[in-house]
C-alpha cells in the first residue's frame, strides 16, 4: 500500500474528534461535588449490571453516564452496543493509524515517494508547498495577565496549550508524529528519522555536528552518486586490498570515513593583518588530539600472487653466495649465475683508455749521454735600467753571426728613423714594438748561440724597476748571470743603489751562483783603469756581502755599443792596461753545471700558446729537473690535469727527448687549455708535485719584514699571499735559529723563517726558491722548507 | 623576452647571509617532522579577502615547526600562503569567438619573494605547469554550460611557498625549480583555495573539490611509511608523492598528480607493503581532511553574508 493512500485514509474528523475528548478531561474539573457523587453511584449500579466479567474501566462508564446524564439503562446498552465491536471506536482507530504509520521499517525515502512519477510532472496530489514561516513575533494574548499560569484560559488558549503538550509529549516518546501529523510534516519528518535510524545501525555513531553537516550534503542532491564499480572490477579475483575496501566504502555513505575533527588553524600573524581582528567564529578551540579516525594501516594484506618470503630468502641467497666468490676468483665462466656473468662481462668489457700518442720508450738517460752533448748554459743579463744589457747581448750575436748584416742594417735605418740610433741592436733582443719605441726591455728575451765547446741561451732581462716580476721569472731559468754595470759618471752609483743591487741579490737568491761582471760603456770614460778599479773594488764588496764567492766573479770592461772586448779584444789604445780575456772567452770558461736528469720531471710553463695546426696546445719553459719524451704522460699542477705529449722541441729543433736544463716546448695532447696558466708545472704522474697553501721559508730580507701582505713569485708564477707568521730569526753563517724572543720584526740584511700563506694554491716544493715581493718591493728571497 | 616595464631584480638567486650563529646551531639541520603520519598541517581558510573580485579566498598553512623555536630568520620553516581571486562569470569580449561554455582561465604565480630562489614577473614553466593542473582540476567540478559566452579568471598568487630544501648548499638546479616535491603541497592548496573562492563567487559547481597530497618517505628511524601532507624539509628522502583533487560527495577525482619511484621504494623492503593505490587512498583521505575547513570556511563567510543582507536560507546559499 503507497504512502498516500494511508494519508487519505485519515479520518481528518477523527482526528479532531481526538482534541475534543483531550480537551473534555480539561473540563473534568468543573464538574460540581454532586456531579461526582452521582457519577459514582451511576458507575456502582452500571457494573452491577454489566457484571464483572466484562472489562470496562470507571472512566468509560462515567463518560457514557455523563452522555447520558445518569441514564444507567443507556449507559449499559450503549457500552454493550461497544463491546460488540470488542473495543471501543476511538481505540481501534488510533492504534490502527500507529501501526500503519510505523509498518515501514524501511526509511522513508523522497525517490522511493516519486518513483512513479515522471520527471518535472508531479501529480498534483503528491506536491506540497514548502513554507518558510515568517518571523512574527512570539505570540502571546492579547490584554491578558502578566501571570499565565493562574489565570483561567479562554477556550481557544487552552485547546492549543494542549496540543502542544501533546506535541512534546510525543517528542520526548520517540513516537513518530501520528494523528495529528500534517502531510506536510510528515514530509518533512520522516526522512530525519529514518536517517536517524541509518546512523543508529552503523556501528559508528557519528559526533552531533557531523550529522547536520551531512544534511547539508546529502538533502539537496540532484545527481546519483557514482559508484566506484569499475574500479572493483578488474580487482575480484584477487584477495582486495585494504586499500580498496576502504576506497570503496567511501561510495555508500561516508559517514565512517568522517575524520572527526577539522584540521583548522587560527589565522597567522601575517592573516591577522590582512583579515583585521579575528571574529568570533575564528576563534576555534583547537583540539589537542589531532588524530583522525582513519589510522592509515601500512600493513596490507600479503599478496599471494608475488613469490613468497621464503622463496625471496632462498634466491637471494642463491645470487648472493656466487657474487661474493666472484669478486675473490674473478673470472668463473662455467658458472651458470647469470649476475656473475654479467659481472664478468662487465669486467670484459672495461678499457683502459691508452694514450693516443705512443712514444718510444727511450732510456732518456742513456741516450743523453750517448749524445755528447756540447756544454750548454743559460744565462741571464742583469744590470740596471739602460745599463746596456740589450745592446751588449745584440752586439755578441751580432759578432757571433747570429744576426746578419742586413737586419742590422734595417734595424739601423729604423731605429734612426724615430731617433733611437743607439738602439739598433738592442733591437735584436728587443722585438715587441712597445719594448722598441719606448726603448726599455719589458719582457725576458730569449736567444740562442753558439761557440765552439758551449751552446748558450740568452736571458735578457728587463732593467727596469716595474719589470722586475718578468726579471725573476728569467733569472729563475738561469745557470749563471752576466751583471751589466754602466761604467759612465753617475750612472754606476745610481745603478749600485737600484736595479745592479737587487737584481744582484735576486740571482743569488734564485741560486745563481756564478757571476760575470760586464763593465760596460768604458768608452765613454775613455776606457779608464781607475773608473774600473773602483767600480771593481765596490762591486766585489757588495757582491762577496751579498753572498757570492769571490772567485765565482769575474770582471770584463767592454763596450757594447762598439762592440770591443766582447768578442774581440779591444785594440783601442787606452785600453791597452786590461790583458784579460774578452766576455765570450768568460762565458765558455763557466763550467758544466751537473743536471738533475734521474729526478721526478718539473717544468715550470712560461708560456702557452697554439703551436701550429697540429699542434693545438703547445707549453714552453725549462726543463728545471728531470727528463720528458715523445708519448709520456704528464700532470698539470695545480690544475691536476694529465696530459700526454705529442711532439717535443728542443731550443726550436724537433727532438724526440728532453733532459733538465734545455729550454723545450711541449706539444701537448689530451688536455684543454682551460686548465693551463703559465707557471704551471708539468710534472711526472707519479710524482706530481704538491700545491700548497701555507709554507715555512728561509728567507733573505731585503727590507724591513713583519707579518704583512706580499706577492710570492717563483719563476713564472706569483700569486698573492702574506707573511703570517714570523718564526724565528736565523744566524746568517751557521743557520742556526738565534735565541731569544720571538722576533716581531725582520730587519734589511738578515735570515729568517717565516710561515706564508697564499690565497691560491701554488705549486710549490721543499727546496724551490721564491721571492717575496710588497708594494713594488723585493723584500725578501729564500727557500721554502 | 625580457619585461621592460618593470625594475626587475636580478634574475637569479640572492641567497640571504647566513650568519655563523645559524648555521652551528642546532635548528640549522633540517627540521623533523613531529606530526603523526596521519597528521595535516594546520589549515586558516578564509573567503572574501578581495572585495573587488566576484570571489577571492585566502589559505595558510601553517609551518610545520613552529616558528618561535627557531630563533633566527635564515631557519625558518617554510610555510604555505595562498590568495586567490576569482573574476567572473564575465561576458567575453566582442572579439572572443563564441563558446557555449564558460571558458576557465588559471594563473598561478610565485610572489618574488615566494621562496628562497626569487622569481621574476613573468610566469616561468613550473607556475605555467602548476596553472595547468589547476585548470583540469577545476575543470571537472564547473558547471560551464549554464554560462555561455562567458569567461571566469581564477589567479592565484602564492605569497609565501615552501621549497623542497630550504638548505640547499648556495644551487637550486633547473628541473628542481620546475616541480619539486614542494610543489605538490602548493597545488593542493591551490585547489582548495580555488573551490572556496569559486564558492565565494556563487560559479555553479557539481561539488567541493579539495586537494590532499601523501607521500611515500624515509625517515632516519622510521621504515618507509606514507604520511599525509608531507613538508619536504622535513623527510630525509621521498620516494613518491600522489596529489589528488578530489570530490567526497560524488567520489570523483579530477586531477591525479603522482611523482618519484613506488617500485623503487618498495623494493628495499620487500613485499608490496607500499603500492599505488594506498597512496592515492591516502592523499584521498588528505583532500577529505582538507574538505572539512573548507566546508567550516563557507559555512562562516555565507552565515555572515546572511546576516549582512537577511535574505536566503544559509543552506539555500551554502552550495
Amino acid at each position: 500500500m503507497s504512502r498516500h493512500k494511508l494519508v487519505k485514509a485519515l479520518d481528518l474528523d477523527e482526528e479532531l474528534d481526538d482534541f475534543d475528548g483531550g480537551a473534555e478531561s480539561d473540563y473534568g474539573e468543573e464538574v460540581g461535588a454532586e456531579d461526582k457523587e452521582q457519577l459514582r453511584l451511576g458507575t456502582a449500579k452500571v457494573r452491577a449490571v454489566l457484571g464483572p466479567e466484562v472489562s470496562i474501566t470507571d472512566k468509560e462508564i462515567e463518560d457514557s453516564l455523563w452522555h447520558y446524564y445518569y441514564d444507567v439503562d443507556k449507559t449499559v446498552n450503549y457500552l454493550l452496543g461497544q463491546r460488540t465491536n470488542s473495543q471501543t471506536p476511538k481505540k481501534t482507530k488510533k492504534q490502527n493509524m500507529d501501526a500503519e504509520v510505523k509498518k515501514p521499517d524501511a526509511p522513508f525515502s523522497i525517490a522511493d515517494f516519486f518513483s512513479d512519477s515522471p520527471w518535472l510532472n508531479i501529480p498534483e496530489d503528491r506536491r506540497g508547498e514548502i513554507l518558510i514561516e515568517p518571523l512574527y513575533p512570539r505570540g502571546k494574548l492579547l490584554g491578558g495577565t502578566s501571570n499565565p499560569d493562574g489565570a483561567p484560559k479562554s477556550k481557544l488558549a487552552a485547546l492549543a496549550a494542549a496540543r502542544k503538550k501533546k506535541e512534546n509529549q510525543r517528542v520526548e516518546d520517540g513516537q513518530n508524529a501520528t494523528s495529528s501529523v500534517a502531510l506536510l510534516d510528515k514530509l518533512g519528518h520522516k526522512p530525519r528519522q529514518a536517517k536517524s535510524d541509518n546512523a543508529l545501525n552503523l556501528s559508528n555513531p557519528k559526533p552531533s555536528s557531523a550529522i547536520t553537516e551531512q544534511t547539508v550534503n546529502e538533502q539537496p542532491r540532484k545527481y546519483s552518486r557514482r559508484k566506484s564499480k569499475g574500479l572493483e572490477s578488474p580487482q575480484n579475483d584477487q584477495p582486495v586490498k585494504e586499500g580498496f575496501i576502504r576506497s570503496h566504502s567511501l561510495a555508500s555513505p561516508d559517514i565512517e570515513k568522517k575524520p572527526e575533527i577539522t584540521p583548522t588553524a587560527g589565522p597567522s600573524v601575517f592573516a591577522r593583518t590582512i583579515f583585521g581582528a579575528p571574529t568570533v567564529s575564528q576563534q576555534h578551540d583547537i583540539q589537542t588530539s589531532n588524530r583522525y579516525v582513519l589510522a592509515p594501516d601500512t600493513h596490507a594484506e600479503f599478496d599471494f600472487t608475488g613469490p613468497s618470503p621464503d622463496d625471496i630468502v632462498t634466491k637471494a641467497q642463491n645470487t648472493k653466495g656466487p657474487t661474493k666468490k666472484s669478486h675473490k676468483q674473478p673470472p668463473q665462466p662455467s658458472s651458470g649465475d647469470k649476475s656473475v656473468n654479467a659481472v664478468v662481462q662487465g669486467v670484459g668489457d672495461v678499457t683502459i683508455e691508452e694514450h693516443k700518442v705512443r712514444g718510444k720508450t727511450l732510456d732518456v738517460v742513456a741516450e743523453f749521454e750517448r749524445s755528447k752533448p756540447k756544454n750548454a748554459a743559460n744565462f741571464v743579463v742583469i744590470g740596471h735600467v739602460d745599463a746596456g744589457k740589450s745592446t751588449l747581448m745584440g752586439r755578441l750575436l751580432y759578432d757571433l753571426n747570429v744576426v746578419d748584416q742586413r737586419t742590422l742594417d734595417k734595424y739601423r735605418k729604423e731605429a734612426e728613423r724615430i731617433g733611437k740610433a743607439s738602439f739598433a741592436l738592442a733591437w735584436v733582443l728587443d722585438q715587441g714594438t712597445e719594448e722598441r719605441s719606448r726603448g726599455v726591455t719589458i719582457d725576458i728575451a730569449m736567444n740562442k748561440f753558439e761557440t765552439e765547446s758551449t751552446s748558450f741561451t740568452i736571458l735578457d732581462a728587463p732593467g727596469h724597476r716595474d719589470f722586475i716580476p718578468n726579471m725573476i721569472a728569467g733569472a729563475s731559468q738561469a745557470d749563471f748571470a752576466v751583471l751589466v754595470i754602466d761604467a759612465s759618471t753617475g750612472n754606476f752609483e745610481s745603478g749600485l743603489k737600484g736595479q745592479t743591487k737587487e737584481h744582484a741579490l735576486l740571482v743569488r737568491s734564485m741560486g745563481v751562483q756564478r757571476i760575470v761582471i760586464a763593465v760596460n760603456k768604458l768608452d765613454t770614460v775613455q776606457w779608464s783603469q781607475d773608473r774600473f778599479d773602483e767600480i771593481f773594488q765596490q762591486v766585489s764588496a757588495f757582491l762577496t756581502s751579498a753572498g757570492f764567492l769571490a772567485k765565482n766573479l769575474a770582471f770584463v770592461p767592454c763596450a757594447g755599443l762598439t762592440g770591443d772586448n766582447i768578442v774581440r779584444k779591444v785594440d783601442h789604445p787606452q785600453a791597452s792596461w786590461y790583458t784579460g780575456a774578452p766576455l765570450i772567452s768568460l762565458l765558455e770558461s763557466s763550467e758544466p753545471i751537473t743536471r738533475a736528469l734521474e729526478k721526478p720531471l718539473r717544468m715550470t710553463v712560461d708560456d702557452i700558446f697554439r703551436g701550429g695546426v697540429q699542434n693545438p696546445l703547445s707549453v714552453s719553459g725549462r726543463l728545471d729537473a728531470g727528463n720528458v719524451q715523445i708519448g709520456d704522460a704528464v700532470v698539470m699542477m695545480p690544475a691536476s690535469q694529465t696530459a700526454s705529449i705529442k711532439d717535443l722541441e728542443v731550443d726550436s729543433e724537433p727532438a724526440e727527448w728532453a733532459v733538465a736544463g734545455q729550454n723545450v716546448i711541449l706539444h701537448l695532447a689530451d688536455i684543454e687549455a682551460k686548465y693551463l696558466k703559465s707557471g704551471d708545472v708539468v710534472c711526472a704522474p707519479s710524482a706530481p708535485i704538491p700545491c700548497i697553501t701555507s709554507f715555512i721559508v728561509k728567507i733573505l730580507a731585503f727590507e724591513h719584514i713583519t707579518p704583512m701582505h706580499c706577492e710570492v713569485h717563483k719563476g713564472r708564477l706569483h700569486a698573492p699571499g702574506r707573511i703570517t707568521k714570523l718564526v724565528s730569526q736565523l744566524d746568517k753563517a751557521s743557520g742556526a735559529a738565534v735565541k731569544g724572543k720571538k722576533p716581531r720584526m725582520i730587519k734589511p740584511g738578515s735570515v729568517a723563517r717565516v710561515v706564508v700563506e697564499v690565497d691560491e694554491q701554488v705549486p710549490l716544493e721543499q727546496g724551490g726558491r721564491v721571492i717575496l715581493r710588497a708594494g713594488g718591493e723585493t723584500i725578501g728571497a729564500g727557500l721554502v722548507e | 623576452m625580457t619585461d621592460r616595464r618593470r625594475m626587475n631584480g636580478p634574475s637569479g638567486g640572492t641567497a640571504p647571509p647566513f650568519f655563523a650563529s645559524s648555521l652551528t646551531s642546532k635548528t640549522a639541520s633540517p627540521t623533523q617532522r613531529t606530526r603523526a603520519p596521519d597528521e595535516l598541517r594546520k589549515i586558516f581558510l578564509k573567503t572574501g579577502l578581495t572585495p573587488s573580485a566576484s570571489g577571492s579566498a585566502y589559505f595558510e598553512l601553517e609551518p610545520s615547526t613552529p616558528t618561535a623555536a627557531s630563533k633566527s630568520l635564515a631557519s625558518k620553516a617554510p610555510a604555505l600562503k595562498l590568495t586567490c581571486t576569482v573574476h567572473g562569470p564575465r561576458p567575453l569580449p566582442r572579439s572572443a569567438p563564441f563558446s557555449p561554455q564558460l571558458l576557465l582561465s588559471t594563473r598561478i604565480k610565485f610572489a618574488p619573494f615566494a621562496a628562497r630562489y626569487r622569481r621574476g614577473y613573468i610566469p616561468d614553466a613550473g607556475e605555467r605547469d602548476l596553472a595547468a593542473h589547476l585548470d583540469t582540476t577545476l575543470r571537472g567540478v564547473l558547471i560551464s554550460e549554464r554560462w555561455p559566452k562567458s569567461g571566469v579568471d581564477v589567479i592565484i598568487t602564492v605569497l609565501e611557498g615552501e621549497e623542497d630544501d630550504p638548505w640547499n648548499k648556495g644551487h637550486l638546479n633547473e628541473n628542481e625549480r620546475a616541480g619539486g616535491w614542494g610543489m605538490m603541497s602548493i597545488l593542493a592548496g591551490c585547489i582548495t583555495v580555488a573551490s572556496a573562492a569559486i564558492v565565494d563567487a556563487g560559479i555553479d559547481c557539481i561539488d567541493l573539490v579539495t586537494g590532499g597530497v601523501a607521500a611515500i618517505v624515509r625517515q632516519p628511524t622510521a621504515p618507509l611509511q606514507v604520511y599525509l601532507d608531507p613538508c619536504p624539509s622535513d623527510h630525509e628522502e621521498i620516494f613518491a608523492a600522489c596529489m589528488i583533487g578530489y570530490l567526497q560527495t560524488r567520489d570523483e577525482i579530477t586531477e591525479l598528480w603522482t611523482k618519484g619511484d613506488i617500485k623503487a621504494s618498495t623494493d628495499g623492503h620487500g613485499a608490496n607493503s607500499m603500492g599505488f593505490e594506498p597512496l592515492v587512498d591516502q592523499a584521498m583521505e588528505a583532500a577529505v581532511a582538507a574538505r572539512l575547513v573548507l566546508i567550516e570556511a563557507i559555512k562562516e563567510s555565507t552565515g555572515m553574508k546572511v546576516q549582512t543582507s537577511r535574505i536566503g536560507h544559509p543552506k539555500n546559499a551554502a552550495s
